[in-house]
């Protein structure tokens, strides 16, 4: 047993972070015509936001449909340099640092050193929030008036944000939050609270505690073809103050797409059980 | 404190199922029931039942609206007629109304519901799982070996449920149903699993790809949704409850455990609103594992209360020492 719990691990460790860059690279590729057909051949800013937005029966804006970043969040959420199998990229955050108190970077760095064996995501477990919007797979929304609900690619994650005014129940810990959305005008923000402090921000370590609570502003906008995507974290256990990353969520869409579910558990038993025989 | 109290009971449950295989959650029937008139008359009863109920209300883009929150079916229907010596519940257990719920959920079982003692397999007519001699055997191993990480249900692994299974009444489980224009969306509490069921009539994915919950392509019929599902992995199981009953022999298992399939499994689902129910209908064919295809028929989905909500089932994260138990992995560190 201690053989196969060492080479299972391992295998784990090592296999998970390149799998998930190399899905992001394919992904890159299949999203390149759609991305660039719409990114680049209008600038941004060029159509009025809000104008032309698809929207539901009740007058909100239709966020139904598959969207995915198309970014390094998921690597590090700073600005970061290559590094093998791992690509470079600008930052998300606001203001390019992320606020830690002092001890608490200190634990960061712990993180980032040990990040193979220690990232939550590397053992199939729920990605959190806000993770789980730039992990490297798409994700599926259905917009009610009453409820809207996220299907991510990557290990079946869901997550159901209230829009019916209805308030945080608990006390609870979920790895995915309560999240509790309102509109204000076209922008849909969802306040999500009652999270654990298991889960990471990305593949370097940075984390949080169970004091997270994160808002999340979605504004569709490009005619219903981008989502100007905003989060602001805050945790007085583990930042001085809060702190805001932004990203663009693009829309996928290519003819009969469907999210092609990545059950991470699945896989890590299947690995399991054919080391066993 | 009633949200609390529920996810400790969940949480109980869930390490009690995960580590206790074998313990008799399934109050099983002492006598088989009636079976040779079940096949069509289940069939002709729905039929009738649909017809009786009136018309229901639509979505604006024209669905018939089966939208909401709903609860498992609790009346603990056997799955089949059992084939061997019959399993006798534990001594000092009550098998009485609605036993299963309340030995595990004391809350559950206090709605107060009969227990309905027919089998859900109505075809074939003789209440059985029509299983090929040597799926027969394998079966008998798989339920014989539930100690071995390879047999073990892929549910207790945390796997999804696979289909119909996810539809089975299981504990702690609930549903919500949304629809938007051109899809109906299942969001299953049990282990988060969320099918988007497309109703435009794109053809299903490639054979290439292959789908632990299965590639569900769906279309109205009059009142009823019929969802055909094709694209099945082999790790999962078709159908099957949480656990056999303490003491039972293999063959007098009616939960339908073990029932595996392979990656010819297609499935052809039909989702009846009737009142306050929706009545479930699945055909199961896969010529691999059964000698013809079957059907099963119950009523799997209740109103919930309005005020129901669904709570994140994070399974495989609150596994970790089973996990460690059965495969030396420690997942947590």
């Amino acid at each position: 047993m201690p053989a196969m719990k060492e080479s299972a691990l391992t295998r784990l460790a090592r296999f998970r972070p390149r799998g998930l860059f190399l899905l992001f690279a394919s992904a890159t590729l299949a999203l390149a015509a759609g991305w660039g057909a719409i990114g680049g051949a209008q600038a941004p800013g060029a159509r009025a936001a809000g104008s032309g937005l698809p929207r539901t029966a009740d007058g909100k804006p239709n966020l139904g449909g598959i969207w995915q970043v198309m970014n390094t969040a998921h690597v590090n959420l700073e600005p970061h340099s290559a590094e093998a199998g791992m690509p470079g990229g600008i930052g998300v955050v606001e203001g390019d640092e992320i606020p830690y108190r002092p001890e608490a970077r200190a634990r960061r760095q712990q993180n980032y050193e040990k990040r193979a064996q220690l990232d939550p995501v590397g053992k199939c477990f729920l990605p959190g929030v806000p993770r789980a919007t730039y992990m490297p797979f798409p994700f599926q929304i259905a917009q009610t008036a009453s409820h809207i609900a996220i299907a991510y690619e990557f290990a079946h994650t869901g997550r159901i944000i209230y829009t019916d005014g209805t308030p945080h129940p608990g006390p609870l810990d979920f790895w995915m939050g309560d999240s509790r959305g309102k509109w204000e005008g076209d922008t849909l923000v969802v306040d999500s609270t009652h999270f654990n402090d298991r889960t990471w921000f990305d593949m370097a370590g940075n984390y949080h505690s169970d004091a997270l609570h994160v808002v999340e502003r979605y504004t569709l906008t490009d005619g219903g073809r981008r989502i100007d995507y905003q989060a602001t974290i805050e945790d007085p256990k583990v930042f001085t103050r809060p702190w805001t990353i932004r990203m663009p969520i693009y829309k996928r869409v290519e003819t009969n797409l469907q999210l092609v579910d990545y059950d991470c558990v699945d896989f890590f038993w299947s690995d399991y059980l054919r080391q066993k025989k | 404190m009633k949200v609390r109290q529920r996810a400790t009971i969940r949480a109980l449950v869930a390490a009690a199922i995960a580590t206790a295989i074998g313990i008799g959650v399934a109050a099983q029937e002492t006598r088989p029931a009636s079976t040779t008139k079940t096949a069509g008359a289940e069939t002709k009863a729905a039929d009738a039942r649909a017809k009786a109920t009136p018309r229901p209300a639509r979505t604006p883009d024209g669905q018939p609206n089966i939208s909401g929150m709903w609860l498992p079916d609790p009346s603990g229907r056997p799955m089949e007629v059992p084939s061997g010596a019959p399993w006798k519940p534990p001594a000092g257990f009550d098998p009485g109304t609605n036993a299963a719920y309340t030995f595990f959920a004391p809350d559950e079982g206090r709605r107060s519901v009969e227990r309905d003692r027919r089998p859900m397999v109505v075809d074939p007519p003789d209440g059985k799982i029509p299983f090929q001699p040597w799926a027969a055997k394998k079966r008998d191993e798989i339920v014989a070996g539930q100690e071995k990480a390879e047999l073990l249900d892929p549910r207790v692994r945390c796997l999804q449920s696979g289909l119909p299974r996810a539809n089975l009444p299981v504990f702690y489980n609930s549903y919500q149903i949304m629809q938007t224009p051109g899809y109906v969306i299942i969001l299953y509490e049990w282990n988060h699993m969320t099918r988007f069921i497309p109703l435009d009539g794109r053809p299903h994915v490639s054979p290439k790809i292959r789908l632990p919950m299965g590639d569900s392509r769906g279309r109205w019929e009059g009142n009823t949704l019929v969802v055909d599902v094709t694209n099945f992995t082999d790790r999962t199981w078709t159908v099957g409850h949480g656990a056999p009953p303490e003491g039972a022999p293999g063959s007098s298992i009616t939960t339908g455990h073990g029932v595996f399939n392979t990656e010819a499994l297609h499935v052809v689902e039909r989702f009846t609103p009737m009142g306050d129910k929706i009545h479930y209908e699945a055909t199961i064919e896969d010529p691999k594992v059964f000698t013809r295809p079957w059907k099963i028929a119950f009523d799997a989905f209740h109103r919930a209360p309005p005020d129901h909500q669904l709570f994140e089932y994070a399974c495989h994260e609150g596994n970790a020492r089973n996990v460690k138990l059965l495969t030396g992995v420690d997942i947590e560190n």
